[in-house]
């Protein structure tokens, strides 16, 4: 049932990096989707544990914690790839051309300062939790089992730094567009016409039967 | 200018860079980057030489907020509960409880509308997230109403609204979140929004009748079952109460004993057995690829959303505008009830330019607290009180009227989620169409928590027994 | 001058030594300097050492426990069974530890200086079901206990299990764990009396230290007359802090455990005895080798505090 945002692609410069950087981004949101899982599989050995061994799982807590940036951060490169957060596009949807690609570029140039600025930000909380002195290079850890908080906290920025990638590419996609005066410009997300739309949905009955 | 002020000026930014259509999520972070370097910098009397300091000090205080925020216990319900959601597609049980309701209800009028809300308030009982849900019933029961003639606005209307329904009837990702906010008992707000939950669907109901009834070439019902055909339709859909009473038991136990476990266990027990459930109706490794990439992507969604408004909130935090508030508030000279009642009309005003988990964060610190002064204070007994209930039972009742209001949220425009996701998976329909189906559902909501405000009891009978 | 003060939940006991400071600072300098108190508004308690070494805000208060790794030095005085038995010699073997060069250049690391202790008096455990009528009992019991304290526990075969502190009454409705180690006021502040059957009066395995420490930058930044202000009401407020505590807190918790019917289970000395030997000991040990590893004083700073007891 994934819907495939329409991103039109060709065999320009541009078209390739934004295909290469999409399979980066599933990897990523895969691996977000297999935290899930874990967390799951974590609460039923929890479970299991203390009503079959009479044994709790030791720093069940701290083991969430640890996955819980996986999960948080890791899909926001390809979420935003595909369109996937939520705006209002009640003003934009009324957008045609030029004027549209100029406020899409507008928006996610605020975007891309603003992650620039958070993947410094989040580095510093990284680096303050870091010390190459200290044992397992920790100077911030978990409540119980004392897990150094560093490999999570370093998530933050990873992904942020991919979405800023993302979001170049999408500049540059939105700015070709503007600059060309294009219709249907590649590597930037696009409202599907309604054919395409019908074509999709086909393929999607057909695919599952959920 | 005082700090306050400049709260207010940077809320007025955040508006203008939401209508300019930037992402949600990143407009509020953008917004309370801003107020922070703004208050800092203040601070140093906009000295120019320490605007750079001021920015440093910014960056690293916004910088700490996401993954100081996510790292919750609490908030691993809500991918938990939104995996089970989709999982569950996947066992064939939206399609078997949307056949069911089909069969047992579509005889009445605005039948297979009627049916939608049911099979949503079904697959509520083992799905945590409003979103979640719409966008799987989306998918479902939107072709069928399309197929029979329904008016398409009103098919994807009736599946955001009965979305919402997720959040009441427990395994619920926001009642969660506000109980972590009042840092009250998990267990019992998820048993008490079960009844509301029920009520707030029957009342749904009732409006599509009424509706087809009123109006010529609305949907014509969907009759002709046998009853052999309708109880063929009930075992497959059966393996919802086997989740349902996992969750439950996690709960509270209603034979006596104690309960198995916290709800984060139930939560994810639920979702091994309909992931056992899938993998039995033959779900392969791509289908659970797909599930699991969809999981990611409806969490991150609401992550990011929750660390970009907690960035905004943090922003709030030193501009001190949820002080000011609460001194107004409660200096205001009006009897209890009516002080609730402009409460919540306050947060149907809000919510309809804020998401519902962004909402409850930024507002529940002030107004939680305000509530409870009103009804006597965190201990008060029921005899004492304002509202006619004790402390802790008033937390739980302000709860569920608040996650009803935040659900509410959901589907008014300009930014209701729900509506954005219908509109996300059907293509063919904008957000203005889906906004403009979902409207009937605003006066039902509306029905709903005028009940639960005059009622208490639908709200407080189930969590008085455990 | 206005400074931001971070602490979290709700006005409480634990903070009200905060509040006092403030008033007190306000009233010295005549309200040219005031502490803007802010419950949770600025941070998240386990990242207010981050905010005074970011300069986000100028005072905070946070636990040792919390993040041993950040502090480890003040850590000692969460070691279990060290034999504190009030609030007052809680405070004066604080602020000695807080004084230590070794202890300063800790938390230097962080920008932060260490103004004062927030005293709290020795955990025990609220649990359901039977009581345990000796330390034996103890085995295979599921108990939410942190730091030190879940090491002692642990050295009677009891099982520490974790849960945030929302989950904590959750839990013990619903058996997940049998007991809950807190001091007296978060046992009423949580609800776990409103299930719990006993309570140990005696366990004392422990506490924890919550210091208060403010920006150095900030610090050295105040006029003269500003610092004495400041510095100058410190024993003031924590004289209050702790009338506080002894005659609010202390005075409801009998008549709370006496209205629910809560069974007080104390044990024999001898018992204790063997526990404290158990647990105390090499809890100490590990401590001071783990901590020696990293370059502090360890062994000076156990002494340090060790000695205060003794005396
Ligand atoms: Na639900
Ligand atoms: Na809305």
């Amino acid at each position: 049932m994934a819907v495939h945002a329409s991103v039109l692609e060709d065999g320009s410069t541009l078209s390739r990096l934004d295909r290469g950087l999409y399979r980066i981004e599933r990897v990523l949101a895969l691996i977000s989707g297999l935290a899930v899982f874990g967390l799951m599989v974590l609460a039923v050995l929890s479970v299991s544990g203390r009503n079959f061994f009479n044994q709790p799982l030791p720093g069940y807590v701290d083991w969430i914690q640890q996955a819980m940036p996986l999960i948080a951060f890791m899909g926001i490169a390809f979420a935003q790839r595909d369109g996937g957060h939520i705006r209002m596009d009640i003003l934009v949807g009324a957008l045609r051309g030029r004027v549209l690609w100029a406020a899409e570029f507008v928006t996610t140039l605020a975007m891309l300062v603003l992650m620039v600025l958070l993947v410094w930000g989040s580095f510093a909380h990284f680096q303050r939790s870091f010390d190459f002195a200290a044992p397992m290079w920790s100077r911030d850890s978990s409540f119980d089992i004392h897990l150094p908080l560093w490999p999570a906290k370093l998530l933050a920025p990873i992904a942020f730094s991919v979405l800023c990638v993302r979001l170049v590419l999408q500049l540059w996609g939105y700015g070709r567009a503007l600059w060309l005066g294009l219709s249907e410009p590649i590597a930037v997300p696009l409202v599907k016409s309604a054919a395409e739309q019908a074509a999709a949905e086909a393929e999607l009955l057909s695919d599952t039967d959920g | 200018m005082e700090p306050i002020d400049i709260g207010i000026a940077v809320t007025a930014v955040l508006f203008v860079l939401v209508v300019l259509g930037m992402r949600v999520a990143f407009a509020a972070a953008l917004a309370g980057l801003v107020g922070l370097i703004w208050i800092f910098w203040s601070k140093k009397g906009y000295d120019p030489d320490e605007f750079g300091w001021a920015l440093s000090v910014a960056v690293k205080t916004a910088g700490q907020v996401p993954h100081s925020k996510v790292s919750s216990q609490a908030l691993s319900l809500i991918p938990t509960f939104i995996m089970i959601g989709y999982l569950a597609y996947y066992a064939g049980l939206t399609k078997a409880l949307f056949e069911a309701a089909k069969r047992w209800v579509g005889w009445l009028p605005g039948g297979l509308a009627v049916s939608t809300v049911f099979a949503t308030a079904g697959f509520a009982a083992v799905s945590g997230a409003s979103v979640a849900t719409a966008a799987v019933f989306a998918r479902i029961a939107i072709p069928e109403m399309l197929k029979i003639g329904y008016d398409k606005r009103f098919a994807a209307g009736v599946v955001a609204a009965g979305g919402t329904l997720a959040s009441l009837i427990p395994p619920s990702a926001i009642l969660v979140i506000y109980a972590i906010i009042v840092e009250q008992d998990v267990g019992k707000l998820l048993l008490a929004g079960f009844i509301p939950g029920v009520v707030s669907a029957l009342i749904y109901a009732g409006l599509i009748v009424g509706m087809a009834l009123a109006m010529p070439g609305f949907g014509p019902p969907v009759g002709g079952f046998t009853w052999g055909q309708r109880l063929r339709a009930l075992p497959p859909a059966l393996p919802i109460v086997f989740v349902v009473v996992i969750i439950i038991f996690f709960i509270y136990n209603p034979l006596g004993g104690d309960a198995w476990g916290t709800p984060t266990e139930g939560g994810a027990l639920g979702a091994f057995v309909v992931f056992v459930m899938a993998l039995l109706r033959g779900m392969r490794w791509r289908q659970l690829r797909d599930a699991l990439m969809e999981t990611a992507k409806l969490s991150v969604m609401i992550f990011t959303i929750i660390w970009g408004v907690l960035i905004y909130v943090r922003f709030l935090g030193f501009a001190d505008l949820p002080g000011a508030f609460s001194n107004w508030i409660t200096s205001l000279e009006m009897p209890p009830l009516l002080i609730l009642v402009c409460i919540l009309l306050a947060y149907a005003v809000l919510g309809m330019f804020m998401d519902a988990i962004g909402m409850l964060l930024l507002t529940l610190p002030v107004v939680y607290p305000a509530v409870m002064a009103l009804n006597g204070g965190e201990f008060v007994s029921a005899a004492d009180s304002a509202f006619g209930m004790s402390g802790p039972m008033c937390a739980i009742w302000f709860g569920i009227l608040v996650v009803k209001m935040a659900e509410f949220c959901l589907i008014t425009p300009p930014i209701g989620l729900n509506c954005f996701v219908v509109a996300g998976v059907r293509p063919d329909l904008s957000v203005q169409d889906v906004f403009r189906g979902v409207t009937p559902f605003f006066i039902a909501d509306a029905v709903t928590i005028a009940t639960l405000v005059m009622v208490p009891g639908i709200v407080l009978w189930l969590p008085s027994l455990a | 001058e206005e400074w931001n003060v971070s602490l979290w939940g709700k006005r409480r006991a634990f903070t009200e030594h905060v509040e006092k400071l403030a008033e007190l600072v306000s009233d010295k300098t005549n309200g040219e300097f005031t502490l803007n108190i802010s419950y949770g508004g600025l941070s998240k308690n386990t990242e207010n050492l981050d905010g005074i070494s970011i300069g986000a805000f100028e005072m905070a208060q946070f636990c040792a426990g919390y993040h041993r790794d950040k502090n480890p030095s003040i850590t000692v005085l969460e070691l279990p069974f060290l034999g504190v038995d009030s609030l007052e010699q809680e405070r004066e073997i604080s602020m000695a530890v807080y004084d230590h060069p070794a202890v300063q250049a800790d938390l230097a690391r962080w920008n932060a200086t260490l103004v004062m202790p927030s005293p709290l008096p020795q955990y025990n455990v609220v649990g359901v079901g039977v009581a345990p009528e000796s330390l034996a009992d103890f085995e295979g019991f599921a108990v939410r206990a942190t730091g030190g304290i879940g090491v002692a526990m642990a050295a009677i075969g009891a099982v520490p299990t974790s849960m945030s502190a929302t989950e904590v009454r959750q839990a013990l409705d619903s058996g997940v764990v049998k007991g809950v180690s807190f001091a007296p006021h978060a046992h009423m502040s949580f609800g776990t009396i409103e299930t719990g059957e006993w309570w140990t009066t005696n366990l004392n395995p422990g506490t924890v230290n919550c210091p208060v420490v403010v920006n150095t930058d900030a610090l050295n930044g105040l006029s003269d007359a500003h610092r004495e202000a400041l510095l100058g009401s410190v024993d003031e407020a924590l004289d209050y802090y702790i009338d506080y505590y002894n005659s609010n807190t202390m005075e409801r918790w009998g008549p709370a455990l006496d209205e629910r019917g809560i069974e007080r289970v104390t044990f024999p000395e001898s018992e204790l005895a063997a526990f404290k030997e158990a647990a105390a000991g090499p809890a100490a040990q590990a401590w001071i080798e783990e901590n020696s590893a990293r370059g502090l004083p360890a062994q000076e700073l156990y002494d340090l505090v060790t000695g205060m007891i003794g005396q």
